[in-house]
């Protein structure tokens, strides 16, 4: 009797600790991971000067063409696509085009300003931290990049992504993947060179250099013309910081900004939740399996008895 | 079915031996000891079949549209919506609805409540199917469907809240699997397999605890990634894990009341004594269950809303959709199931069930869609989307069905056990 | 860049001038300047610009453009705070100190030094650009693309000029 009764308790800790042992050790990485990231010191980055853009769309056409990327619907010099309207919004990224520049009309300015859409390349991006494939990375030069061959295409990042980037190439049943600015990583940025559209742009409108040291040119752009930008850098701090960021004459929800999102990055909120799993998984054994002993204490007692009057006839 | 009933004595099958002696052949009861004239007219004779078949034969080239032509020939496919009906219903709405698995283990083999025994079966089988068509439903939202097993062996991403989902529900599906195999074992007569299960059951209801606790918190934490996008009111980034745990206990022992009542109503030849006799008291039980769960659902939908001070929304129109939720999802099955426990009457309770079951997947696709992207524009799914997540429903009713008619899930299996 | 052989020519004649009474300090002269440019150095997408020199003098002063390069005293009082004694530098052309390889390496390598005030000086295409057409849009001088330059086949090749958009599309709702 005595035995059977070990053997079934060995049974039972092996059945519910192979459970929770393997959550415990693949779910215990994340937080270690995430905790230490602080973002790669020489990453590049750009500096987008609202008040620079003519709204040429060079960056635009430029990236087609360095991406690879389908024909557009309108060239590139067709200007009639300030005023298209999706449900009511104004263009965004897709899977033909991984930047997009709208108009905005400001209230008491003489000029419409230009705001150039594309991926902001976070310091802590939020399609990298809630992809569980790992399709992302973060480069040390800055660029967040995809592997279309681990992704299974659940479209988390999409969800994640606070700036509405990543795309899905919706069109495809047999190639469908993400598609969203690399950052020209594999073409230009990897070599030292600037993106495309960096290149393409008349204006300068997109300053390229190291993060940090846009930063200071930013700074000095606002001291030294006073009354001409907002005292605000958007992306320094925005979704824990990005390496492309946006100086703007105007406040920047009147040019199409979510001045919503968050200061920090958006893995914080997700850790209240992260922070209970190694929680749940030691306790909850140990609680409930208590509770099992002292729940059926009675039972097994009335059983011993019940086997030891059988064994006694 | 009554009908069959009655012409033949030897249904339904329950034991390994016919009346005169012999034995019945798997075949015989795959079949439900029908030949196959007889299984065919009872088939042709159910008007539910019918209604099934016309959803069937819309929805099974759908998908293999879906499959072929790619996501966007049926679906809105749109950038600021990357989850629809498949997800949000399938995914959001079926999960909670399949706690019912881990709450009967646990009150039955934990708890040690041996008179909830006569539905642990039903309950762990609603849990089991409804993971299991989750994860179909995710197969067909997936861009890659079959790359479904990367997340656990090619390519890891231990950090994302997802893997949790991914790699708990994929065990639990395991688990879930194990504890019904008891079942399956006593209907073809392999008794050394049911008695190892039997060994191990304990182990595997713990895991089941702990798997459920996290993957059915986890699968609200996913919306933390989205604090911005979902209307303050119903994305609390502290409390929404809780919320949907706590959510999942009242909707999953709903699910069982509803599936129950099912049973009793139009499939009685294929209940025993045991389960209909005993069923009107588990019931009140279940609704004294759901009522305990939904208070403490409601008092921390308040203190969510509390803490993040976000009072000022319920005067918005949004806090008006947000207090018609609460008030005809939650708050009237809670008074239902009060009153229905207190006056020990099932069919209030039968009926708050059915209330609080649709109150939940109101508020998993509340979540997922119609208040996601509640500053841009509502997606309506389109008609086809509709329709294969109808089609989904309608195979995992035919799958439940099927299991039900046949092993002894709702009835105790007269041969050895 | 053509003026930059008349202007090292001139500037040499200055200095000698300059050697000769090194008391003085002599400005450029908007006189010195060539008629006419042929700005072409960056001619890839676009056709040259042919810029008229003359026009323009006889609208700005040589420091509006120059800065401080043609000895003139700056009128940013921002500038004035190092620039208020400069004489006229060894060159006045634009490229001589906006990087035509802007955010190149070497451009990049070039600013990254701690004490260097001037971190945010365009190259030269944003220069020509940013000088240009910020006063084109006050004085009412042409600002579209293609009113300074014309697209080359290469431009029109970038832009996809080539694609008639589908009708009744344009100020729409296209979705679906």
């Amino acid at each position: 009797m005595k035995i059977k009764k070990l053997l079934n308790r060995r049974t039972f800790l092996k059945g519910s600790l192979a459970g929770s042992a393997a959550a415990v050790s693949l779910s215990r990485s994340p937080e270690a991971k995430a905790a230490t990231f602080e973002g790669y010191p020489d990453s590049m980055g750009v500096l987008v000067d609202l008040s620079r853009c003519v709204g040429c769309r060079s960056c635009e056409a430029a990236c087609n063409e360095e991406q690879q990327l389908p024909l557009p619907e309108k060239p590139f010099n067709d200007f009639s696509v300030f005023d298209e309207l999706h449900h009511g919004q104004k263009r965004r990224t897709d899977e033909t085009r991984y930047t997009v520049v709208n108009r905005y009309e400001v209230p008491g300015l003489d000029h419409p300003l230009f705001h150039k859409v594309q991926c902001n390349h976070c310091q802590e991006p939020a399609c990298l931290t809630s992809c569980f494939v790992n399709a992302y990375t973060k480069t040390p030069e800055g660029a967040v990049i995809y592997d279309p061959k681990v992704c299974v295409g659940c479209r988390t990042c999409m969800v994640a992504c606070p700036f509405y980037i990543p795309t899905f190439r919706y069109s495809s049943a047999f190639q469908p993947r993400i598609m969203k600015c690399i950052f020209c990583y594999d073409t230009r940025l990897k070599e030292g060179k600037p993106p495309a559209c960096v290149e393409a742009c008349p204006q300068e409108a997109l300053t390229f250099g190291r993060r940090q040291e846009m930063i200071r040119v930013g700074r000095q752009r606002i001291r030294e013309n006073q009354g001409r930008y907002v005292d605000h850098i958007y992306g320094e701090h925005e979704a824990g910081g990005t390496a492309w960021m946006y100086l703007s004459p105007v406040e920047f929800e009147e040019a199409g900004f979510d001045t919503s999102v968050p200061k920090e990055p958006i893995l914080n909120y997700v850790k209240d939740f992260l922070s209970i799993v190694p929680m749940v998984l030691t306790i909850w054994p140990a609680l409930f399996a208590g509770i099992h002993l002292l729940a059926t204490r009675k039972d097994g007692i009335k059983k011993q008895q019940q086997t030891e009057g059988e064994a006694e006839k | 079915m009554k009908s069959i009933a009655t012409t033949s004595q030897e249904i339904p099958i329950d034991d390994h031996a016919r009346v005169d002696g012999s034995s019945w052949a798997l075949k015989d009861k795959l079949w439900l000891g029908l030949s196959r004239e007889e299984y065919k007219a009872m088939i042709v004779r159910n008007p539910v079949n019918w209604a099934l078949f016309i959803i069937l034969a819309i929805g099974i080239p759908l998908t293999i549209m879906r499959y072929f032509g790619g996501l966007d020939t049926v679906t809105n496919a749109s950038n600021e919506y990357p989850w629809g009906l498949f997800l949000g219903f399938g995914l959001f709405g079926m999960v909670p609805l399949s706690a019912s698995g881990f709450l009967l283990g646990t009150t039955v083999e934990i708890f040690g409540r041996k008179d909830f025994v006569p539905i642990e079966r039903l309950a762990l089988l609603n849990g089991l199917l409804g993971y299991f068509f989750a994860v179909i439903y995710l197969e067909v939202d997936l861009g890659m469907p079959w790359r479904l097993p990367y997340p656990m062996f090619v390519s890891l991403g231990p950090a994302a809240v997802l893997f949790l989902v991914a790699w708990h529900v994929a065990t639990y599906l395991s688990v879930q699997v194990a504890e019904i195999l008891p079942a399956l074992f006593e209907w073809i007569g392999w008794l050394k397999g049911k008695r190892w299960i039997k060994s191990i059951t304990i182990g595997l209801t713990i895991a089941g605890i702990i798997l459920s606790t996290l993957h059915q918190g986890a699968l609200g934490a996913l919306f933390t990634y989205a604090p911005t996008k979902i209307h303050p009111l119903w994305i609390s980034t502290n409390f929404i894990w809780i919320h949907f745990f706590c959510s999942a206990i009242f909707a999953g022992l709903s699910m069982v009341i509803i599936v129950s009542t099912m049973c009793k109503n139009f499939m009685t030849w294929r209940c025993d004594d045991r389960f209909l006799s005993n069923l009107d008291r588990i019931t009140i039980g279940l609704g004294k269950g759901c009522a305990y769960a939904m208070i403490t659902y409601l008092v921390i939908k308040v203190v969510a809303i509390a803490h993040d001070n976000e009072w000022i929304y319920l005067l918005t129109g949004w806090g008006q959709y947000y207090l018609a939720e609460l008030g005809l999802g939650v708050v009237l099955p809670l008074l239902l199931f009060s009153f229905g426990v207190k006056n020990q009457k099932a069919g209030i309770i039968r009926l708050a069930a059915f209330i609080a079951v649709a109150g939940i997947v109101w508020n998993r696709l509340n979540t997922a869609l119609i208040c996601f992207n509640w500053k841009l524009y509502q997606e309506i799914p389109r008609w086809q989307e509709v329709w294969i997540t109808l089609t989904v429903f309608a195979i995992y009713f035919m799958v439940y069905r099927f299991i039900l008619y046949r092993l002894p899930i709702l009835y105790e299996w007269k041969g050895d056990k | 860049m053509r003026c930059t052989f008349m202007a090292a020519l001139s500037i040499m004649a200055l200095m000698a001038i300059g050697a000769l009474y090194p008391n003085q300090t002599f400005a450029l002269d908007a006189d010195d300047a060539p008629e006419s440019v042929e700005i072409e150095s960056l001619a890839e997408l676009y056709q040259p610009v042919s810029f008229d020199h003359a026009l323009h003098v006889e609208m700005a002063d040589c420091v509006e453009c120059h800065h401080h390069t043609t000895g003139q005293q700056p009128v940013d009082p921002n500038c004035l705070r190092c620039h208020a004694q400069s004489t006229e530098t060894e060159s006045i052309s634009c490229e001589a100190c906006h990087s035509a390889k802007r955010f190149y390496p070497e451009d990049l390598k070039e600013r990254n030094q701690p004490e260097l005030y001037h971190i945010d000086k365009p190259g030269l295409k944003g220069a020509y650009h940013l000088n240009c057409l910020g006063c084109h849009q006050q004085q009412g001088g042409p600002t579209g693309c293609q009113d300074c330059h014309a697209l080359t086949k290469r431009g029109e090749q970038l832009f996809k000029v080539s694609i008639v958009p589908a009708e009744n599309e344009s100020g729409h709702d296209t979705h679906q």
